[in-house]
C-alpha cells in the first residue's frame, strides 16, 4: 500500500521516456522486420514474413548461428556457475590471502572484452602464442592446438575465454550469497552428524538458490547477447564456424540488408523475452517458497 | 520502496543544501556543454557565411582573393597519402581553403559513409571505391554526388579509370591512384636461384617448384588469411583468364545469362587453391598470419613468395636493410594457368557531395590535385606509388617491374571491376574460402554462394537482368 504515497503522474516522465526510447523503437523494429528495408533503395515495401522465411530456409547459415548461440549460452551458464561456485566455496573458508585471491579472480570481469580478446588472440596464436609455447616447453606438443583457427577448437576456445572472464563476477555474487547463510545451520547439521557433502547438498545449495537464480539469469542473457567475444577473437571464422546471432545481425546491417537484420534481432528479442519471463517466474516461486 | 521513502523523510536542511549545490553544478555543466556545442555551430556558421560573401564579391575563376573556407573530407584509412596532405597545405596557402580530413578505420568506413549519405549529412568531399555497381548501388551518385563531366582533368585522366566512374554518360568522381600496379607474386630471386627454379608458366610448374621449396625446408608462400580479404585476390585476380577460356563470360555474368557455379575455370582455380593449401605451401599458420607481418616474414628468408602489391619490396628492405629490394622479382598468379597481367582501372576516388555548400571550392581542390606538377609531386613523394593514371608523368618503375610488364604483354580487367555485385561481397567470399580450405564446403558451394549473394543484391537493386 505504501506505493500509493506518490501520485501516479510522478511516473509519467519516466514512462514517457521509456515509451519513446524503448517501446516505440521496439515496435518499429517489429514492423521493419516485415519489410524489405535496405540501404540500396529509398522505398520500403511490406513483404510479410519473407525475412523470417529467409532465416529458416535451407542454404542459409542462420540455423547454425542459432545453434551456436544456444550452445554458447548453455556452456557458459554451466561452466561459469560451476567454476564460480567452486571459487566462492574455496574463498569463503579460512584461506590465506583471501582478499587478494578474490580480487585477482574478479579482475578479468572489469577488463573490457575487446582488450581480453586481443590479449587472448595473442596467447592462442598457434605458432607464437604463449599457450602453445608453454605446452611445447613442457613437452606436451600433442596438446598444442590451432585454438582459434581450427573449426573443431575455435568455438571451445571462445567459450573458454568468456568463462575465464565471467567466472569471477559470478563468484562475487555467490560469495555474497554464501556469507548470508547463518553459521547456525551448519552447526545444527554437524550435531545431526552431517558430513561436508551433506552440508553442501542440504544446507548450502538450497539457501544459495536465490543467488544461483540471479547468476543464471545474468549468464543466460549474457550468453544470448554474446557479440564481442566472437567478434574480436574469430570474427565468426574459420569460415562461418563460430558465427552467432549478433555477429550475423551485425553482418546483415553492414551489408545493408536492414530488413533481415531486424528480423533476426526481433527473433532474438522474442526468444529472450520468453526465456526471461519463465526464469523470472521460477525465481518468484523460489522466493515465495522461502517465506 | 521502503528505502526510497526513508530517504525522502530525512531530506532536511543540510541535505537540501547539498542537493541544491549538486543541482547548480549540473546546471553549470550542462550550460558549458551547450555553450561549447553552440560555439562550434556558430563557428561553422561563420565559416559558411563568409565564403558565400566572398563568392558573391566575384572571386569566380580568378582564384586570386583568399577565402576562409574549410572543406571536410571523409575517407578510409590508407586512402590519403602523406603527399596529398602536403599538397592540401600548399592549396590552403594559395587559396585559403582548408581541407579537414576525417579518416575512418577501413573495416568501418563504408558503414559510416553510407549512414552519412542516407542521413543527408555527408562531408563536402567523400572517398569511395570506383566501379559501376559500387557507385550506383552503394553511393547512389546520381543523387548524392556532383556531376564532374565538365572538369578539365576529366579529359586527361586515364579513360579506363573514368569509365569506372561514369553513370549514364556523366562522370562523378576523380581517381588519382596507382592503377597500373597490380598484386602479383613477389618471389625471392636468391632462393629461386639456389634451387634452380624459374618463374612458372602453368599451375603444374608452380606446384612443382613449390614442392621443391617445401622439400628443401622453405615455406613456399606467405599468405595472410587472417586479414579476411587478402586470400580472395587468388580467386578474383585471375578473372581475365576465366574470361579468356570462356569468351564473353564477363558480359554473360552481367546479363545473368551465366552463373559462377557453371564456370569450369573458376572451379578449377578454387580446386587448385585448395590443393596448394592442403599440400602445405602456405605453411602451418596461414589462418593466423596477417598482412602486417608480410615484409618481415619475407625478409627472414624463411618464405620464398608472397602475393602482394609491387611496392612490398621497399617494405622488405625497410624491415631488414640487408635484404635489398632488387633481390625480389614478380610473376602473376598462375592458377588455372593464368598468364595475363590484370589491371584494376578503379581505385579509391573522390566524390563531391551534392548537398555540400562549397561545391565550387571542392571542384577547385580536385582541379588543383590533378595539375601535372602536383601529380608528379605525389608520385615522387610516396613510396607506394610507381605511377599514376594520368599521362605525361615520370614513373618510378624499378627494373623488375619493367621486366614484369614486358613478360606479360596481355592485360585484362579483374573480375570485381567488371562483373557486377562481386566487389561488395568481397569479405563474404573470404569467409567462404576459409570454410572451403577447412573442408566445411566444396568449391561448387562457394560459387553457389557467390551467385546467391549476387542475385540478392540484383533484386534489391531492381536489376532488369534478374527480373523474372
Amino acid at each position: 500500500m505504501r506505493n500509493k504515497i506518490y501520485p501516479f503522474y510522478f511516473a509519467l516522465g519516466t514512462v514517457g521516456v521509456y515509451f519513446i526510447f524503448f517501446v516505440v523503437p521496439g515496435l518499429m523494429g517489429f514492423y521493419y522486420s516485415l519489410t524489405d528495408w535496405n540501404s540500396y533503395s529509398d522505398t520500403i515495401t511490406f513483404i510479410g514474413l519473407d525475412n523470417f522465411k529467409t532465416l529458416f530456409s535451407s542454404g542459409e547459415n542462420y540455423v547454425s548461428y542459432i545453434i551456436n548461440t544456444l550452445n554458447f549460452t548453455a556452456s557458459t551458464v554451466i561452466l561459469k556457475t560451476a567454476i564460480g561456485l567452486l571459487f566462492a566455496l574455496i574463498l569463503n573458508e579460512g584461506i590465506k590471502l583471501k582478499g587478494f585471491h578474490r580480487v585477482m579472480i574478479f579482475m578479468p570481469s572489469i577488463v573490457p572484452m575487446l582488450v581480453v580478446g586481443l590479449i587472448f588472440k595473442s596467447i592462442l596464436n598457434p605458432a607464437t602464442g604463449l599457450l602453445n609455447e608453454a605446452l611445447r616447453w613442457m613437452g606436451l606438443d600433442f596438446m598444442a592446438q590451432k585454438w582459434l583457427v581450427d573449426a573443431n577448437w575455435a568455438f571451445k576456445s571462445i567459450i573458454g575465454v568468456d568463462t575465464w572472464k565471467g567466472a569471477g563476477y559470478i563468484m562475487i555474487i555467490l560469495l555474497a550469497g554464501l556469507q548470508s547463510i547463518s553459521r547456525s545451520y551448519y552447526e545444527a547439521a554437524e550435531i545431526d552428524g552431517a558430513n561436508s557433502w551433506h552440508k553442501f547438498k542440504y544446507v548450502t545449495l538450497p539457501l544459495l538458490m536465490p543467488a544461483l537464480v540471479v547468476t543464471t539469469v545474468l549468464n543466460l542473457l549474457h550468453g544470448l547477447k554474446v557479440f564481442e567475444a566472437v567478434y574480436v577473437l574469430t570474427n565468426g571464422g574459420p569460415g562461418y564456424a563460430t558465427d552467432v546471432l549478433y555477429t550475423a545481425i551485425f553482418k546483415e546491417f553492414s551489408m545493408g540488408r536492414y530488413g533481415v537484420g531486424t528480423a533476426l534481432s526481433s527473433l532474438l528479442f522474442l526468444f529472450m523475452t520468453i526465456v526471461g519471463y519463465f526464469v523470472i517466474r521460477l525465481m518468484a516461486r523460489e522466493e515465495g517458497r522461502d517465506q | 520502496m521502503k528505502t526510497h521513502t526513508a530517504e525522502h523523510s530525512t531530506l532536511k536542511g543540510s541535505d537540501m543544501m547539498k542537493k541544491s549545490m549538486w543541482l547548480l553544478t549540473v546546471i553549470a555543466l550542462v550550460a558549458i556543454i551547450v555553450a561549447g556545442c553552440g560555439g562550434g555551430n556558430t563557428g561553422s556558421g561563420a565559416n559558411a557565411s563568409s565564403p558565400a560573401g566572398s563568392a558573391n564579391s566575384g572571386t569566380g575563376g580568378t582564384g586570386g582573393a583568399k577565402q576562409n573556407i574549410t572543406l571536410t573530407y571523409l575517407a578510409s584509412q590508407g586512402w590519403i597519402k602523406d603527399a596529398e596532405m602536403q599538397l592540401a597545405k600548399k592549396f590552403e596557402a594559395e587559396t585559403g581553403i582548408r581541407i579537414d580530413y576525417q579518416i575512418v578505420p577501413s573495416d568501418q568506413y563504408f558503414n559510416v559513409l553510407k549512414t552519412k549519405l542516407n542521413a543527408g549529412e555527408a562531408t563536402d568531399l567523400f572517398g569511395g571505391q570506383s566501379g559501376k555497381s559500387e557507385i550506383s548501388l552503394n553511393y547512389n551518385v546520381e543523387k548524392n554526388a556532383v556531376d564532374l563531366s565538365g572538369e578539365e582533368w576529366v579529359k586527361r585522366e586515364d579513360p579506363l579509370s573514368i569509365e569506372q566512374l561514369t553513370l549514364n554518360g556523366k562522370v562523378y568522381a576523380q581517381t588519382i591512384w596507382d592503377t597500373g600496379s597490380s598484386f602479383v607474386i613477389a618471389y625471392n630471386k636468391k632462393i629461386f636461384e639456389q634451387h634452380g627454379l624459374t618463374i612458372p608458366k602453368t599451375y603444374e610448374e608452380f606446384k612443382a617448384l613449390s614442392q621443391t621449396l617445401l622439400d628443401a625446408g622453405i615455406t613456399p608462400l606467405y599468405e595472410p588469411i587472417a586479414d579476411g580479404w587478402h586470400h580472395v585476390l587468388w580467386f578474383a585476380e585471375p578473372g581475365p583468364r576465366y574470361d579468356e577460356v570462356t569468351p564473353g563470360l564477363y558480359d554473360d555474368l552481367n546479363a545473368n545469362k551465366k552463373k559462377f557455379v557453371d564456370d569450369p575455370t573458376m572451379k578449377l582455380a578454387l580446386t587448385q587453391f585448395k590443393e596448394m593449401y592442403d599440400l602445405g605451401f602456405m605453411g602451418d599458420n596461414a589462418f593466423s598470419d596477417t598482412g602486417a607481418d608480410s615484409a618481415v616474414k619475407m625478409a627472414s628468408g624463411k618464405y620464398a613468395m608472397t602475393l602482394a602489391a609491387q611496392s612490398i619490396v621497399n617494405d622488405i628492405e625497410k624491415a631488414d636493410p640487408n635484404v635489398k629490394a632488387d633481390q625480389f622479382g614478380y610473376f602473376v598468379i598462375p592458377l588455372a594457368d593464368n598468364q595475363i597481367y590484370y589491371i584494376n582501372p578503379g581505385g579509391p576516388s573522390k566524390f563531391i557531395y551534392s548537398g555540400s555548400k562549397h561545391i565550387e571550392e571542392a571542384k577547385q581542390y580536385l582541379a588543383y590535385l590533378a595539375q601535372p606538377e602536383n601529380l608528379q609531386y605525389m608520385l615522387d613523394n610516396d613510396s607506394t606509388i610507381s605511377n599514376l593514371n594520368f599521362p605525361g608523368l615520370k614513373d618510378k618503375y624499378n627494373e623488375e617491374q619493367k621486366k614484369l610488364m614486358a613478360t606479360y604483354t596481355k592485360k585484362g580487367t579483374d573480375i570485381q571491376d567488371y562483373v557486377n555485385y562481386v566487389n561488395p561481397q568481397w569479405m563474404d567470399m573470404g569467409k567462404d574460402l576459409v570454410a572451403m580450405l577447412g573442408n566445411a564446403i566444396q568449391p561448387e558451394d562457394m560459387l553457389k554462394s557467390i551467385d546467391k549473394r549476387r542475385a540478392d543484391m540484383a533484386v534489391v537493386a531492381k536489376d532488369p537482368a534478374w527480373a523474372k
